[in-house]
């Protein structure tokens, strides 16, 4: 199991190295000038010899190549250089805005988990009874209603008529409510179809009718063995939607005003602030890669049959 | 199809949802008033007021992410700008231009204290003042920074400098929210240089920056050692809201006491707050006029006929007020009369009269063909591009409007939707037909409008250079920045500013407005004559 962990994490390498790449091409591609957008950033009227010595301060007249490697060693050091328009280093920056946007997405995440678990369960067992009924139009309406809406209802209701929550800021767990909601609610409404359909595939299966004629009892087949059974595609599905839950963030962030790294990404577009642009791509692309990582790893507990066939294959 | 029991499953639903806004509706007025009382107990003597972004690192010699309004509240400028661009002393008590017009003598108020206790003289302001200069490539879209040759102090409480060359708007110019402030000796970094931040944000202005937190709130508190008059407030807390509904909500829920600036909320949310009455709400004196500029380098757009028409074709009055709600005001002039040396604009008013505008576009050679809508001149429609910024839905509202109402002359607007910068960009490099602006308006015009319609780069001088009287216009706009003579200025802005008119490539649209909107505890509201700076002089809050 070790060495299929190992193995795992060198596949990271390579996809890293072609993140990297295509962020680089990315903004080499892009119409702005990162040696203009700076003096721009900067209050500068840009003449042509400025832009000159800005592009060399930069390292912008080197070889693609040369630029390449020298921001791949740069990366590797956390150092994803300075922003134009604070002129502080990005990623001091960056991380003291992150534990904001990790607050948010881990209280998120566990509402979805605590919600879409029982749910979703108790409607594939209960199938086309009320609870069914109740999740499908949850989710539908969590599919379907924009979350910055979906934001603005909740603090229309439970801010400013019900006064029970702050509309704006963080710091108490009041203000983590209607955000984490927010941000939950997509979550819980695939969660929970997923794992639904997942219970009525795996209630099909051979294994429950064995376990019903060697008399287990109704509850253990479904809590030992379905259950277990069936929550593996839903914690692949939660590996993928790290990343996403990061990125919704960004809308969250803006309508409850929560104080992380989306908002900070989002005046950085406005800014042209190409290098705080660059480190959130990466970052993005690496919490999908260890998101995935980490949800392979856990699925490999789960079932065993994961690391058995991997095995098969060498 | 669905099953009875589903469509009943379904009624249900529906009906729970129903009950369920119902009763917390009917919550409304409860709360309403619960959250006023909340209101009143927690800000007997602190204004709340929210800003989309975060104050910045309040440093007053640097822009961008640094906000103009907080930094005017810590710090200050030797003239003040005041209504009607009148200047008056400020932390100059006085000051004198020597007969040429190169030399300017600031005596300085003696009075003034840093926040720290340090004190204000003529020592500190040079300080400022040459950290400024070391920098200025920054600060050169200020007319006066490059001219700057040499500043000196006199004595404790007297500082000089001269400039290379007369240029009249250097006072106004002083008045600006930035560069020109003070920042106190602990302020600054070591190497003395500004331009990388400072230490601490010390100013001599009423209000100190107590606490910040990035991206969440700022507060500031009332300067107990301030030289002038005192605000009646004890602290002002600047919440971070960057979204415009999120602020509406948040001020109706009671935990914003005001709500002030351009955009900051939709025109359709202040309206309605209004109509509630729960609220007071004001709206500024003109800050700046919104324009569309015509290129002159377009064939089409090269004969003023063609200008004119279009002009005539435009219903402003209505446009104006369905689009922004009356929010701003119908525009006849390039800078509105209540700015310095604009009040006396001799240019025709160009009132609304289609007949008037086909009647022109005829005489100049643009017929409608039998059997089409759009006009023609030797088998070439008249066609016009619009470029318009696709963020600001004022613009995008406006541009759809010109087109239907253009339609009605047989002229064919198309109408792009740009970014933002690829607007700017296109503008000064000349590649557009038609255009919005807007003027940066008080404190800095007129001077610094004609300044950029007569520079490079900008768009305005490469837009108008099929004017028949450029050239005696450029000279003008050089003059004018550098005569001493009081009525002269006053005859070449009138001349300049009515040619520029008269020609009719630059459209005055609409008046912009500040807006504001309080809780009733709130008093004596009034709106800076700066548009740049803050509005809580004299601000009251309580009973």
């Amino acid at each position: 199991m070790g060495t299929y962990i190992i193995k795992r994490m060198m596949t990271i390498i390579p996809i890293f190295l072609i993140a990297i790449l295509i962020t680089f091409g990315m903004i080499h591609l892009s119409p702005v000038d990162p040696a203009e957008a700076y003096l721009a950033a900067a209050n500068i009227q840009p003449t042509a010899e400025m832009l000159a010595q800005k592009r060399q301060e930069f390292g912008l007249d080197q070889p693609l190549l040369v630029q390449y490697v020298n921001a791949v060693i740069q990366i590797s050091k956390f150092d994803f250089g300075v922003s134009y328009v604070t002129n502080k280093p990005v990623w001091e920056e960056v991380s003291s805005r992150l534990p904001a946007t990790i607050e948010l997405t881990l209280a998120s995440l566990v509402i979805a988990i605590v919600v879409s678990i029982p749910l979703g369960f108790l409607a594939g067992v209960r199938k086309n009874k009320g609870i069914d009924h109740f999740s499908r139009f949850l989710s539908f309406f969590g599919a379907s209603i924009p979350s910055f809406w979906f934001g603005y209802l909740l603090i229309f209701f439970f801010s400013v008529k019900l006064d029970l929550f702050p509309v704006e800021g963080i710091g108490t767990w009041k203000h983590l409510v209607l955000p984490a909601i927010t941000l939950a609610l997509p979550l819980i409404a695939l969660y929970t179809r997923l794992l639904r359909a997942s219970v009525l595939e795996n209630l099909q299966e051979p294994y429950v009718l064995f376990a019903r004629t060697r008399g287990i009892h109704e509850k253990n087949i479904m809590a030992k063995h379905v259950l277990r059974s069936a929550i593996s595609p839903m914690i692949t599905g939660l590996g993928m939607n790290l990343g996403k839950l990061m990125t919704g963030a960004i809308i969250v962030e803006a309508v409850f005003s929560w104080p992380g790294f989306g908002r900070y990404f989002i005046e950085a577009i406005f800014n042209r602030d190409v290098p705080v642009i660059q480190c959130y791509v990466l970052l993005a692309a690496g919490l999908f890669l260890i998101s995935n990582l980490i949800v392979d790893i856990i699925q490999m507990y789960i079932d065993p049959r994961i690391s058995r066939e991997g095995r098969q294959f060498q | 199809m669905l099953h009875t029991k589903n469509k009943k499953l379904v009624l249900l639903i529906f009906i729970i949802f129903l009950t369920v806004s119902t009763v917390l509706i009917g919550c409304t007025s409860e709360s309403v008033e619960k959250s006023e009382a909340d209101a009143a107990t927690e800000s007997s003597d602190m204004i709340t007021f929210s800003w989309p972004r975060d104050v910045g690192e309040m440093n007053p010699h640097a822009y961008n992410p640094s906000q103009m309004f907080a930094q005017s509240m810590v710090y200050e400028p030797l003239v003040s700008y005041e209504e009607g661009g009148e200047l008056k002393p400020h932390l100059a008590e006085s000051w004198e231009v020597s007969d040429d017009g190169k030399a300017y003598i600031f005596h300085l108020r003696q009075d003034v204290k840093f926040s720290d206790g340090s004190s204000f003289n003529a020592e500190i302001v040079k300080k400022n003042f040459d950290t400024i200069l070391d920098n200025g490539d920054r600060h050169s879209w200020l007319g006066v920074i490059p001219l700057i040759d040499q500043t000196e102090v006199v004595d404790e409480y007297t500082f000089k400098f001269t400039l290379n060359e007369p240029y009249y708007p250097t006072i106004q110019e002083l008045a600006n929210v930035r560069p020109v402030r003070f920042l106190g000796e602990a302020g600054f970094p070591e190497d003395g240089d500004t331009s990388e931040g400072v230490e601490q944000p010390i100013g001599t202005g009423p209000w100190v920056l107590e606490e910040h937190k990035a991206d969440q709130y700022a507060t500031f508190k009332r300067n107990e050692n301030y030289w002038g008059e005192h605000p009646s407030v004890e602290q002002i807390k600047v919440n971070v809201i960057p979204d415009a509904e999120t602020r509406v909500l948040a001020f109706e829920k009671g935990e914003l006491d005001v709500i002030f600036g351009e955009g900051v909320i939709n025109i359709d949310a202040f309206n309605q707050l209004k109509s509630t009455g729960s609220y007071e709400t004001s709206i500024s004196e003109p800050v700046a006029t919104r324009i569309l500029v015509m290129n002159t380098n377009e064939e089409t757009l090269s004969d003023i006929e063609v200008r004119q028409a279009l002009h005539y074709a435009f219903n402003k009055q209505e446009i104006v007020e369905s689009v922004t709600s009356n929010l701003e005001e119908k525009a006849d002039n390039i800078l509105s009369p209540n700015f310095p040396y604009a009040s006396n604009v001799e240019a025709t008013t160009i009132d609304y009269d289609v007949n008037k505008a086909e009647q022109l576009l005829d005489d100049a050679g643009w017929k409608m063909p039998e059997g089409k809508d759009i006009r023609e001149k030797d088998g070439k429609p008249l066609e016009i591009e619009l470029m318009y910024n696709s963020a600001e839905s004022i613009q995008k509202i406006m541009a759809e409007a010109l087109q239907s109402e253009w339609a009605k002359i047989g002229v064919k607007l198309n109408i792009d939707g740009v970014e933002l910068p690829t607007q700017v960009e296109r503008f000064s490099n000349n590649e557009f037909e038609m255009n919005f602006y807007s003027t940066s308006g008080a404190p800095y015009d007129p001077h610094y409008f004609i300044n950029i319609v007569a520079t490079e780069g900008f768009g305005f001088r490469e837009a108008i250079s099929s004017y028949p009287n450029k050239d005696e216009l450029l000279s003008q706009i050089a003059t004018v920045q550098q005569t001493t003579d009081e009525n002269e200025r006053q005859e070449l802005y009138t001349s300049i500013l009515s040619s520029l008119q008269e020609q009719g490539a630059i459209v005055p649209i609409s008046y912009i407005r500040q807006i504001a909107i309080y809780q009733k505890d709130v008093s004596n509201f009034s709106f800076p004559a700066n548009r740049d700076a803050h509005p809580f002089t004299g601000i009251n809050i309580g009973e």
